[in-house]
């Protein structure tokens, strides 16, 4: 997925890159603006960030001119909070419209909406992870291994989610407690060690064992 | 103005036509005028005097009735110097002049800060503007290198983000009419991006939270979720040391929908909870605990009023407080979700 950030606070811009290819999206920043719309349709992006004060131009006037050619989702990232700039945005062909300062998981996750519904049937996305066979099934809710089955509540499939999407990887407690709290789950250091107990008997009852380890001080791993 | 103040007004007057009357009467009887004559001559001239003085209370009064009429009409009273009726005599003309030179000069003095008063709120509102580009970049910085300084300083960011926000709706709060889109909002959304968004400064403190809201409502996104936020961070502060929870539900009734936020902090003192909405009012909670701006809650008053949504608290002092925001429901939209159910949702 590539995706084009036309932004003229450099700070901004850098770690925006950063963000994004982090979240594993292939990212171009310019750094000149005078040819911006020419820039973004000759580099044929899945999804344009687009700040609407630039120097010489608004971004208003650039997706307009984006819009003539392309079809391009277009998301409005900008410092000013009112009702009829967003609702520009929308006229001009914008596809949403994000204000500074944003909280970056959202920002994320209006990206991963917006590419959602863009392309509907190349890419779906993932409801079943594995790991060392053990099966996570999103979409049934519920964790399965060999031939047997254990349902779990929607707190520990969201935490079970975020341990196999870092299959391997240490996940610290405060970033796991941090990423539940950015899915509606909101809960402290003590119930998350509840819950984890919790997944630990139900996986056992299914002949899974030690899949989740603890490691002090730092946080789980499987 | 009534007869009798009229006649109090000008009692010299009538005073001096009857030291008149009575020397006159002196006068022609010592010139040995018949008795009969002298009555007439003074019954024409008290039959004279009253009709003027009548003529002259009758003239004033009507004046002064349109005045005051205009007065209670107008709502920028000070304008009264533009519109006051034709003037009867000299004296009033005169007042009428100097009046309106002294209204000329106060509407002067009032464009004048007006125009003040509009600078520096854009000002203000270019300035927070300014200051979100840093802010973001802060917080996209502690995004890409977490850990344990940069959770804290994202937490500190955080919660300056919140301060510059009520600066900023404080200088709009006037002209919200200028500035809000209702929309079709879900309460569980709106509350859980609220939650997410002061995140670190709750995990932090060690708050869970419970959010069962099922309702939506017709209102502006941006503006509930700064009022929300104001109640959050409010929870935040005042929280009791251990097992703090904040819980949200909605309840709903005939013509309303009813969003409540309940925690379980220190709650606030009987006699202080009737003026935690007022402007500037920290009660000793915000004295004892924190430093606290005294305009959280009044904001949420006034935006709220502004919206159209009733806002109220019940508290009891160390066991918790709670805030209901009543949000009504049209007949329009009410009518809507009952006979074409799947019309939102198209």
């Amino acid at each position: 997925m590539h995706i084009v950030i036309i932004e003229d606070d450099a700070v901004i811009r850098q770690e925006l890159t950063q963000l994004l290819e982090n979240a594993l999206y292939r990212v171009s920043a310019p750094d000149y603006f005078e040819n911006a719309a020419s820039y973004i349709l000759e580099q044929k992006p899945d999804l344009v960030l687009l700040d609407l004060n630039l120097p010489g131009k608004s971004g208003f006037d650039i997706c307009s001119e984006i819009r003539m050619s392309s079809e391009v989702p277009v998301i409005f990232v900008t410092g000013r909070a009112d009702s009829a700039d967003e609702l520009n945005g929308i006229l001009r062909g914008g596809d949403d419209y994000i204000t500074k300062p944003f909280h970056p998981p959202v920002l994320l996750a209006r990206i991963a909406a917006i590419l959602k519904r863009t392309r509907t049937d190349r890419e779906k996305q993932e409801t079943v992870f594995t790991h060392k066979g053990v099966e996570l099934d999103l979409a049934r809710g519920c964790v399965r291994y060999g031939g047997l089955e254990a349902d779990m509540s929607r707190t520990e499939l969201k935490i079970l989610h975020f341990l196999f999407m870092k299959k391997g990887e240490i996940a610290p407690r405060a970033d796991l407690v941090e990423y539940l709290w950015d899915n509606q789950v909101f809960v402290d250091d003590n119930a998350l060690s509840v819950n984890i107990t919790r997944i630990r008997g139900k996986l056992e009852r299914i002949g899974v064992h030690d899949l989740i380890e603890t490691k002090r001080g730092m946080g789980y791993r499987i | 103005m009534t007869v009798r103040e009229f006649v109090k007004d000008r009692i010299f007057l009538l005073m001096l036509h009857l030291c008149c009357m009575l020397l006159l009467a002196g006068f022609l009887h010592a010139t040995g005028y018949s008795a009969e004559y002298t009555f007439l001559i003074l019954i024409c001239w008290a039959l004279i005097a009253i009709v003027s003085l009548g003529f002259s209370c009758y003239r004033k009064r009507k004046y002064f009735r349109q005045m005051e009429k205009l007065l209670l009409r107008v709502d920028q009273r000070y304008l009264l110097g533009e519109l006051m009726p034709e003037p009867v005599s000299l004296e009033d003309s005169i007042y009428r002049d100097m009046i309106r030179v002294s209204n000329k000069s106060a509407i002067e003095k009032i464009r004048g800060i007006e125009e003040e008063k509009r600078e520096y709120r854009e000002f203000i509102e270019g300035w927070v503007h300014e200051i979100k580009a840093p802010l973001t970049g802060i917080s996209l910085i502690c995004e890409n290198h977490r850990g344990e300084e940069t959770r804290r300083i994202a937490a500190l960011n955080q919660r300056m983000e919140a301060l510059v926000e009520l600066v900023l709706y404080y200088a709009r709060s006037d002209e919200v009419y200028k500035d809000y889109m209702i929309r079709k909002v879900s309460l569980q959304e709106v509350v859980s991006g609220v939650l997410a968004r002061n995140k670190y400064d709750l995990i932090q403190n060690q708050v869970t939270a419970e959010v069962r809201c099922e309702e939506f409502v017709y209102t502006d996104e941006k503006w509930i979720s700064f009022i929300l936020s104001q109640l959050v961070i409010n929870s935040v502060k005042y929280r009791k040391e251990n097992g703090a929870c904040i819980r949200f539900y909605t309840e709903k009734q005939d013509r309303s929908v009813c969003l409540v936020t309940e925690d379980n902090g220190i709650g606030i003192k009987g006699e202080e909870l009737s003026r935690i909405f007022e402007k500037g009012f920290t009660g000793s909670n915000g004295r004892k605990k924190e430093r606290s701006t005294g305009m959280g809650l009044y904001l949420c008053r006034v935006l709220c009023g502004k919206l159209g949504i009733s806002i109220s608290a019940k508290s009891k002092e160390g066991e918790g407080t709670q805030v209901r925001l009543e949000f009504p429901v049209g007949d329009y939209y009410a009518r809507e979700e009952s006979e074409i159910p799947n019309l939102t949702n198209l």
